[in-house]
């Protein structure tokens, strides 16, 4: 079923190199705004579909809004680790870090990837802008800071699935490329740098390009992976597929400390649930020492998962004489979470999931309640009337299949 | 009959902030009278036709500082009130531009294009300055304490300042201090690189002031423009429909509304001050109205100076009045335009055109227009902050036609030589040169051109020197000390006498809260 | 185990007091000197040979009181020497005005040019005097941590209460009135003879690189008049030249068991986790001791011996923020008499002359500053320090030293160079001549010094004498950054006691008496 119909429009927002493709590809027209690009929210009219390639197949995302800085010379690594909470010394080349990164009262500003290029060449991503800070922390060291964002394009290939299309594209196996591994291939003559990365939680991988290349790796890939079901997916597939990863996502479950305005905005790494990359052994790094005393004292807050229970909000339903409505797609409204009638917790995003069967979201919980295991009550709207529903504090990730670590070889 | 009816106040002056005094008074059931000398009501803020089918805000020509409480409390947008947004700054450059609009990602987008940096930091600055504007708001909201001789209640305010202040973060305490202290340029480059972009902002430091973008006190200039920020539902800028003056008439019609009675061309000669007490006015033309209170919408130099006998007041006082500093720097270009400006850098009709034009370039162009004016004369080449209201508001000007107003610094109300008419022409005629630099077409589409001076905004509007805030927003000009120590309450050394003009706290620019606070100072007396 | 309880680095005045004060009270004391003499900014040398300069500063305008007397200064052979007229401001036709310590025969002597500013010139002095005694209280403490002031702040804030009680809550409010003023708008309330209102705004831009026309300079006005005794302008000699102000200083260090060592260049102050240690030196030996205290500006102190990497973000932006901007040059010349100055008789030649002859002279000069370039007609101040100390040249030979505003540091289109600095003493000497016609033939060498060679020479960050603008932006408890205001810093163990710190610069010795008691509290 297809209508031909084809229109252009004019737009102040920024335009991905794939967007020629994408826009085409783009039945419902659906966009959203992506760090000033314009990004397709969903392909077709409804995201089940790329959802499920996610899970079942392979799903292809534009992610080229994502910022890129390239770190290079002889205080890389020394800058790095100074700038990020995570050991970069350990990071070998070839090799990618997913980090926080803090100011210095141990607040947490962002959260991205570090590859390791080479021995003195990095690449950061992030979700916001970083460079003001970047620069300004690298005052008087040996290295150059380049803001790349717009000059390398990316991809996410997402899915069981994507191994094969990828073995069956580039001109190198990755067979034995690793979780949070990188190497650098050609498709044909196009050379692409490849790390096994995403924000899905399942097997998948990222694809940098140079800009140019960009229309040229697309083609290939859907070309190719057509008979694996390679699916071109918009952001409300990925939002779902991230939650039920457990993976936090900037401005929806946390706020940039550069911008929270007020302290009570502000999260620290234990406070988001990373406190695991905080590695204290580590030199001096920006925002130890408040971390150090926040560990000692422990953090007020935690982030975790929660699985709102299915009877009890079966029952509200029913008693309005109405099926179990839930949004089709991801929530992120704020939504308040209570023990007795304190509130100690609010979730920040959530989502059915459709591979679980369940209904889970990502909450901010004072620490005291936070728990495994922890009962809450969820706040819900049932037909305009406010009610409380049960939601049990859950482990995260949501989803986490053996695919997404392991390697055939 | 003259003489015989007695009010419970009389307004002189139908500023918009005599109004807005005048509608509180009445709406508390106050019998009140307001006298403007000049045949429109409005004061600064007035709509005038100066050229047939050409209306023009001859004056103050933007509002962005209109506080929201009084625009609800008086009812205005029932009596007319209606502001549009002003979308955008555009800076023409010589071969670029600059634009800076109300979307985060476009403004982000086009500073980026300059400088990358600026374009992240650009995202802070501002709802920081933001924050310090609400920091500071307790204080614009407070009515000035006595610092000489303070009262109980005074002593009670600025123990609520202090634990206001207590409650700022250390963050925020600094850029306040600086803000308070330093010139708007160094306190922009400690944030930007791209010098279009700080001159462009540093520009909103000078406006109405007799400094440059590199004196020190210019930052607090710009953060006192920043305040229309602070409901963050208002866009900092917005344009009355009709002109600033139908802003003075909604206050005018809501004051009408409450009771009031408001006369014009009813020019007060001087305050009846009888033992010590103000008692009533006496017109120019003799007639004399009586009344309980009399408030004085004026700038401090007239209320004090003009409208009462100096051998009224303490000596100390007339002392303070006399060094109350009011220097004018700034003059108005209101031009009737044939078509639109065709800028060079950015051809044809656009967002741009809908927003304020700001002919800032660089610090230097600004340093230099300011030199020209330090030294005594109207800047060659001079800062200008343009908008074409016709654009947002069509019945400004007959259909295809525009009109165009040009708020231009500097131009010293001390020129050497003095102003005349040659002088007068020489400065609309830098004005439109200037322009020209990046519009070349406007020479060849002015119908009409009115241009005033300093002289001419004190000989028309009645502000002394030309000063368009009653009086510079020095520090030391401020709050307990605006206009004089002491007095800074809205009340005088003479008994039943109050001042509410912008000579008063928190200051100028079309906010109504002299008004505002003056008249909750004086019901408070009344009750 | 640390070798010193405090190593103190630089020898400069402040350095120097916190040396002293510490060393009497038990403390094992380092003093470490990059240059071959103690000084810093009150550094005499030998120029050229045969004849000597004051590096920098001519004249003290004041040393606080309580340096003087808990150090016994005097009793250690420290002998000031107080001019009957410490200021002339020379004007047209021989027509000058002499500032004496007498303010009646101050207004004798403004009385030639206006008899209306004669009449109230004593008032003038004695209001000035009045609002720089609110000063003398707050210079004497420490500033308080704002915005959480405690009642303990509050408290030690009690000493201001003098001040008030003396002059009225009146004399407060002039205070916050006069402070942020600029020149212009303050001789206007007083003066109207020209030469008269210049003089008097010359002290608002002593060392500043702002003109008359910014706000501001009214405090930097106050500031030149702290414990001045009711003297306009006050200027001080030292006997035997500034420098003997740090020798003094240093050997009553030493007979209070301080190390002081020259030539001893501090290369890197040793932090590991937020904790000073030590220093090492420049021939890469480390010393440790217990405190560091540094009399450097924050920049040098910071940036350049800690390092960034161990500096906390926001504290380096505040320290990247601070504004040094120097704009004042110095020019000594070696003379091969006595020069001769229209209209001053020659045992008049003790004193400060100034050359300025309107505001808007000076505020053209300071202009130069704004577009990065020199000025044409500089503003000039002058002594003759081998009049007041006849060893500073060969006999019948002088010496005139020269502050010269306003000489950028950063210039735009071109870069500080011989040629530019020869420019620079053409223009000194063309403006000289004016009052001084025959000058140039009596000059026999001279040496320039640029806020690049003052940069240098004498560690002063962009050449600023007072280790960072003195304005009301870096005033007090935003001085040198809001979170070292207390002369503690970030870092454990490290310390501030410069002209960067409260109260600002000066020879006075005040920011070195306040952080060592901060210190030994």
């Amino acid at each position: 079923m297809s209508y031909y119909n084809e229109f252009t429009a004019n737009t102040q927002l920024r335009l991905s190199p794939f967007f020629e493709r994408t826009s085409k590809l783009n039945e419902s027209q659906e966009w959203r705004r992506w760090s000033g690009y314009l990004a397709a929210t969903n392909y077709e009219l409804t995201h089940d579909n790329e959802y499920f390639a996610i899970r079942t197949k392979a799903a292809l995302l534009d992610i080229t809004p994502l910022k890129k800085y390239i770190i290079e010379g002889p205080d890389a690594q020394r800058f790095l680790d100074r700038l990020v909470t995570r050991n970069i010394g350990i990071c070998k080349v070839g090799q990618v870090m997913y980090t926080p990164w803090c100011d210095e009262d141990g607040k947490q500003i962002d959260d991205g990837t570090v590859q390791r290029l080479s021995e003195n060449k990095f690449r950061i991503t992030s979700a916001e802008p970083n460079l003001e800070w970047i620069q300004f922390n690298a005052t008087g060291m040996d290295l150059s800071i380049t803001d790349d964002s717009y000059a390398t394009a990316a991809l996410a290939l997402q899915g069981p699935n994507s191994r094969a299309i990828l073995n069956a594209v580039a001109s190198d196996k990755l067979d034995s490329l690793k979780f949070f591994w990188l190497m650098n291939t050609t498709f044909g003559h196009t050379p692409v740098s490849i790390s096994r990365t995403g924000y899905t939680g399942d097997l998948g991988y990222e694809i940098w390009m140079d800009l140019k290349d960009a229309l040229t790796v697309w083609d290939l890939l859907l070309e190719k992976g057509k008979s694996y079901g390679i699916t071109p997916t918009g952001l409300h597939a990925l939002d779902i597929a991230r939650i039920e990863a457990g993976l936090i996502l900037l401005d929806v479950d946390y706020i940039s400390s550069r911008h929270a305005i007020i302290e009570s905005r502000k999260s620290s790494p234990y406070e988001l649930g990373l406190g695991w990359a905080v590695k204290m052994k580590k030199k001096d790094f920006i925002g130890k020492q408040a971390l150090e005393a926040e560990a000692a004292r422990g953090p007020e807050w935690d982030f975790v998962g929660i699985e709102i229970q299915w009877d009890e909000l079966e029952q509200h339903f029913r008693k309005a004489g109405l099926a179990p409505g839930l949004p089709c797609t991801a929530w992120r409204t704020s939504t308040p979470l209570f023990k007795g009638n304190e509130q100690v917790g609010y979730a920040t995003s959530g989502a059915w999931s459709p591979i679980l069967k369940r209904y889970i979201s990502l909450a901010h919980v004072k620490s005291q309640f936070a728990r495994e295991g922890s009962e809450l009550m969820f706040e819900l709207k049932v037909e305009h009337f406010r009610k409380f529903t049960p939601a049990k504090v859950v482990k995260t990730p949501f989803f986490d299949p053996e695919r997404k670590r392991s390697c055939p070889v | 009959m003259p003489g015989v009816k007695k009010y419970d106040a009389i307004v002189i002056g139908g500023g918009h902030n005599g109004l807005t005094a005048a509608a509180y008074l009445s709406r508390a059931g106050k019998k009140v009278l307001v006298l403007e000398r000049r045949y429109v009501l409005g004061g600064a803020a007035v709509t005038e036709e100066i050229f047939s089918g050409f209306k023009f805000s001859v004056c103050s020509y933007v509002v962005s500082l209109m506080k929201p409480n009084v625009m609800r409390e008086l009812m205005l947008p029932k009596f007319g009130l209606e502001l549009l947004p002003l979308e955008s700054t555009f800076t023409p450059l010589d071969n670029d531009y600059l634009i800076r609009t109300a979307d985060a990602d476009e403004t982000y987008r086009e500073i980026a294009r300059h400088c990358l940096r600026d374009a992240e930091t650009y995202m802070r600055f501002g709802p920081l300055m933001g924050q310090i504007g609400m920091a500071v708001r307790p204080i614009l909201e407070t009515i000035a304490p006595n610092a000489i001789r303070p009262s109980l209640s005074d002593l009670s305010k600025a123990k609520k300042l202090l634990d206001h202040f207590k409650t700022l973060s250390s963050e925020q305490f600094e850029y306040l201090t600086k803000l308070m202290t330093m010139s708007s340029a160094d306190f922009l480059d400690e944030w930007f690189e791209f010098e279009p972009l700080k001159a462009s902002m540093s520009a909103s430091g000078i406006i109405g002031t007799f400094m440059g973008p590199r004196s020190p006190g210019s930052a607090y200039v710009m953060l006192h423009h920043y305040m229309g920020d602070i409901d963050g539902a208002f866009r900092a800028w917005g344009f009355q429909r009709g002109g600033t003056g139908a802003v003075s008439m909604a206050i005018a019609r809501s004051a009408e509304h409450f009771g009031a009675e408001i006369m014009t061309e009813a020019p007060v000669e001087k305050i009846i001050v009888k033992n010590g007490k103000a008692v009533g006015v006496v017109l120019e033309n003799g007639d004399e109205y009586k009344s309980e209170m009399v408030i004085s919408g004026l700038d401090p130099k007239l209320t004090f100076l003009k409208m009462v006998d100096e051998s009224d007041l303490p000596s100390n006082f007339v002392t303070d009045i006399k060094n109350f500093r009011i220097r004018g720097s700034s003059g108005k270009v209101n031009l009737a335009l044939d078509g639109l400006p065709n800028f060079t850098c950015l051809p044809g009709e656009g967002h741009h055109l809908r927003g304020a034009i700001s002919i800032s370039p660089s610090y230097d162009h600004l340093e230099q227009a300011y030199d020209d004016a330090k030294y005594g004369d109207f800047s060659q080449a001079p800062y200008m902050d343009i908008i074409l209201p016709s654009v947002l508001d069509p019945e400004m000007a007959p259909p295809g036609k525009h009109v165009m107003s040009c708020f231009v610094q500097y131009a010293p109300y001390d020129i050497k030589g003095g102003w005349n008419e040659q002088k007068r022409e020489a400065f609309g005629d830098a004005v439109v040169n200037t322009i020209a630099r990046y519009a070349p077409n406007i020479k060849d589409i002015i119908l009409h051109r009115q241009v005033l001076t300093p002289a001419d905004l004190e000989s028309t509007f009645g502000l002394t020197e030309g000063n368009i805030f009653h009086g510079e927003l020095t520090l030391q000009q401020l709050f307990a000390m605006r206009p004089a120590v002491k007095w800074a309450d809205y009340s005088t050394p003479i008994k039943n006498y109050y001042q509410c003009g912008s000579g008063t706290h928190p200051g100028g620019g079309i906010t109504g809260s002299p008004g505002e606070m003056a008249a909750k100072k004086i019901l408070g007396i009344w009750s | 185990m640390s070798q010193y309880d405090v190593i103190v680095i630089g020898g400069g005045v402040n350095s120097l007091v916190a040396a002293n004060m510490l060393g009497k009270d038990g403390k094992k004391v380092l003093v470490l000197e990059s240059r071959d003499q103690v000084g810093g900014l009150a550094s005499t040398i030998e120029f050229i040979p045969g004849f000597k300069c004051n590096v920098i500063n001519d004249v003290v305008q004041w040393i606080d009181p309580r340096v003087m007397d808990k150090l016994y200064l005097e009793s250690h052979g420290l002998e000031l020497i107080q001019p009957d007229v410490p200021r002339i401001a020379l004007g047209e036709n021989d027509n000058h005005i002499a500032f004496h310590c007498d303010p009646n025969q101050t207004a004798e002597s403004i009385a030639n040019h206006s008899e209306k500013d004669a009449q109230v010139w004593q008032e003038f002095t004695e209001y000035i005097q009045k609002l720089a005694q609110f000063l003398e209280k707050l210079y004497a403490l420490t500033p308080p941590n704002l915005p959480n002031v405690g009642l303990k702040d509050a408290f030690g804030m009690r000493s201001m209460l003098g001040p008030i009680r003396k002059h009225g809550t009146r004399g407060l409010v002039d205070l916050m009135r006069v402070t942020p003023m600029m020149m212009p708008e303050l001789v206007n309330e007083w003066f109207e003879n020209e030469l008269l209102r210049t003089a008097v705004s010359t002290a608002g831009i002593h060392h500043s690189s702002f003109g008359p026309f910014a706000a501001g300079t009214g405090y930097n006005l106050l500031h030149q008049h702290v414990h001045g005794g009711g003297v306009f302008h006050n200027a001080q000699f030292v006997k035997g030249g500034t420098g003997e102000l740090a020798n003094v200083l240093s050997s009553s260090a030493e007979s209070a068991g301080v190390e002081i060592r020259t030539d001893a260049k501090v290369d890197a102050i040793n932090v590991e986790n937020g904790i000073c240690y030590g220093v090492t030196l420049n021939d890469g030996r480390p010393i440790q001791a217990d405190q560091i205290i540094s009399g450097l500006d924050p920049n040098n102190t910071f940036i350049n011996l800690v390092g960034p990497s161990n500096l906390n973000p926001n504290f380096h932006t505040q320290l990247k923020n601070i504004r040094y901007r120097g704009s004042t040059a110095r020019i000594h010349f070696a003379l091969n008499g006595l020069p001769e100055i229209n209209g001053v008789l020659a045992d008049q030649l003790g004193t400060v002359f100034s050359i300025a002859p309107s505001i808007e002279y000076l505020e053209r000069a300071s202009d130069a500053v704004k577009y990065g370039r020199l000025p044409e007609n500089p503003y000039v101040e002058f002594t003759i320090p081998s009049v007041i100390n006849p060893d500073f040249a060969p006999n019948g030979k002088h010496v005139l030293s020269a502050t010269v505003q306003y000489a950028p540091y950063h210039l735009r289109d071109q870069q500080w160079s011989d040629e530019l600095k020869s420019q620079l003493k053409e223009n000194v000497i063309r403006v000289l001549e004016n009052y001084a016609p025959r000058i140039s033939s009596k000059i026999k060498s001279s040496t320039v010094l640029s806020p690049i060679d003052l940069e240098s020479q004498f560690g002063l960050t962009e050449g600023n004498l007072n280790h960072g603008e003195m304005t009301l932006d870096q005033f007090m408890f935003m001085r040198p950054t809001m979170s070292t205001a207390q002369y503690k810093t970030p870092i454990d163990n490290l310390f501030l006691c410069g002209p960067g710190t409260h109260p600002g610069g000066g020879l006075h010795g005040t920011n070195g008496f306040n952080a060592a008691r901060e210190m030994l509290k």
